[in-house]
């Protein structure tokens, strides 16, 4: 910069106390698009350096966990997958949770992780978790790299209809960032979220129609599956992959439940980020 | 006067600090949980609340960090900014750098402002000098394209050319020191905002340092420059402002500041 510098007219930021009713700023998200990306490139690079096996660690989880599960639920309990053969099965709904699971994990922690950039450095803190959870749709994204090859395996043809699976993709992880924001948030002032996450995470597994179809639950109690958004959308993504008729209130659902919980948590979390350099 | 790249206006700022916990300080907002450390302890506060109106309960101190401090700033000043610890210099900063939000007042910036209140920001150990220099060169909020036409500059000036392409934990903290605070001073604000990042390293890169910083002071852009360093002011700072237990108690010439700080700490020490 030299003496050339021209003054604006009006000033480029404003500092005051904010308003109670907190704004969402994209203009100030849209300019720090750069920071989001070399975060998430920061936080992928890192996962797997000094490992030998680097990436392929995201497949093995999913997939060591069907073998396991197959063995368990599909031979010993014999699970009933809804006509779809169980290993497959599972490995749909495993790859989904893992990156549900992943992505509310490293999420919820994601700012007390950053800790150190949040007390020295100003953006819209927002980019902090949005990262995290984009760099475990990468993950996600080599996952179902091996799905391709099983479903030809058990003879399951692409189809015209796959062309929504991305949009069940986006949907869990809008879901996900906004369980994370939220957390997170509520993690910088009190610790206790922190524990609570992987207890919070472990009875959704068994919430979820993972490893078992949601039609092993009786009609009666249906309902309450459906509550949660998970169920709509593992249930739609598999019945788009193996061309199964799609059910769609729970489907409806659970993109209604996810948009209202993410409008929510971006306004908790831009209200709480006020003092997050206070706290942190 | 020419039109200020900085203008505040009775910015304060005041904390709260529990009668419980003296330590823990933070604003309060008035939000649903009182100032407590865990959730026991904020649902507790809650539950009590009622009692506490019967029994006249005290409220919790006041820290008044910043009060009503206004001052402007012109283009291509270099501002000394000094005072005692607590006297709320860092405080002002963080407001500045929007790290913490002001109670009330108003600060507004005419020009992109970087903020160094530490170096190395962000600098990840298992990541390369080349790696950390992207990502801390984003953090201070560098476009990439400014960070690629300044990268051989920065490994210049840092001299870590050879090992660009290790990972920084195994710099030596000197090093470490270097790469930072080369990343730092290629920044392009307008504003620049220092909290005693001076000269850091051995004798020969504190000179380069004085050099660059010489070289950032002479380019026209503008600086907030806080030290407890009385020398270094006097001799780098056009004006200077005193902050003493949150308010400014001087200002103007940065010589005739620090003589009045001097004399009224009366201590051997403000010699320095």
């Amino acid at each position: 910069m030299s003496a050339s510098y021209v003054l604006p007219d009006k000033p480029l930021v404003v500092i005051e106390r904010s308003a109670a009713w907190a704004s969402m700023n994209f203009r100030g998200l849209w300019a720090y698009r750069e920071l989001f990306y070399f975060l998430m490139w920061r936080d992928l690079k890192v996962r797997y350096r000094q490992t030998v096996l680097g990436a392929t660690w995201a497949i093995l989880q999913p997939l060591l966990t069907m073998l396991i599960f197959t063995y368990f639920f599909g031979r010993l309990v014999k699970v009933p997958s809804d006509g779809i053969p169980y290993p497959i099965f599972a490995y749909a709904g495993l790859v989904t949770w893992s990156f549900f699971s992943s992505a509310v994990s490293l999420g919820s922690n994601s700012l007390l992780a950053n800790s150190g950039v949040i007390a020295k450095v100003y953006f819209p803190r927002i980019i902090i978790p949005a990262a995290t959870v984009s760099a475990t749709l990468v993950d996600f994204g080599i996952t179902l790299v091996l799905l391709a090859p099983l479903m030809l395996y058990y003879g399951y043809a692409l189809s015209w209809s796959f062309v929504l699976l991305p949009f069940f993709i986006v949907l869990t992880a809008l879901f996900a960032l906004a369980v994370g924001m939220l957390i997170s948030a509520f993690a910088v002032r009190y610790r206790d979220a922190l524990y609570a996450t992987p207890f919070l995470i472990q009875i959704w597994f068994f919430m979820s129609p993972v490893i078992y179809p949601s039609s092993l639950v009786p009609p009666s109690h249906r309902w309450l599956m459906e509550l949660n958004p998970l169920t709509g959308i593992i249930e739609g993504f598999r019945a788009v992959l193996f061309g199964r008729p799609l059910n769609w209130s729970p489907v409806l659902f659970s993109v209604a439940f996810p948009m209202v919980l993410l409008i929510y948590a971006a306004h908790r979390f831009r209200k709480a980020e006020r003092t997050f350099a206070e706290f942190i | 006067m020419r039109r200020p790249i900085v203008r505040v206006q009775g910015l304060t700022k005041q904390f709260i600090h529990t009668t419980r916990d003296k330590e823990f300080v933070h604003t309060a907002r008035g939000g649903a949980f009182g100032p407590s450390d865990t959730l026991k302890e904020a649902l507790s506060h809650a539950a009590r609340a009622p009692l506490r109106r019967f029994r006249g309960a005290r409220p919790a101190g006041t820290v008044a960090a910043l009060t009503d401090v206004c001052f402007e700033v012109e283009p291509g000043e270099i501002l000394g900014i000094i005072g005692p610890n607590g006297a709320g210099k860092s405080t002002l900063l963080k407001i500045l750098a929007r790290i913490l939000e002001p109670t009330s007042g108003r600060a507004e910036l005419y020009g992109r402002v970087a903020s160094l209140l530490e170096i190395g920001t962000g600098f990840h150990p298992d990541l390369t000098g080349r790696e950390n220099i992207y990502l801390n060169g984003a953090i201070l909020g560098m476009k990439r394209r400014e960070i690629n036409n300044r990268f051989d500059e920065i490994v210049a000036f840092a001299e870590v050319d050879r090992f660009l392409d290790t990972p920084v934990k195994r710099y030596s903290s000197g090093m470490f020191v270097r790469l930072a605070f080369a990343v730092a001073a290629h920044l392009d604000h307008e504003v620049l905002i220092l909290d005693e990042v001076l000269a850091v390293g051995d004798l020969r890169f504190q000179e380069k340092c004085i050099g660059k910083f010489d070289e950032i002071t002479k380019s026209g852009r503008t600086i907030l420059f806080v030290s407890h360093s009385l020398a270094s002011v006097t001799q780098l700072c056009g004006n200077a402002i005193l902050l003493m237990g949150g308010e400014i108690q001087r200002r103007g010439p940065a010589a005739e500041v620090v003589d009045y700080y001097r004399m009224v700490s009366g201590s051997e020490l403000a010699r320095a």
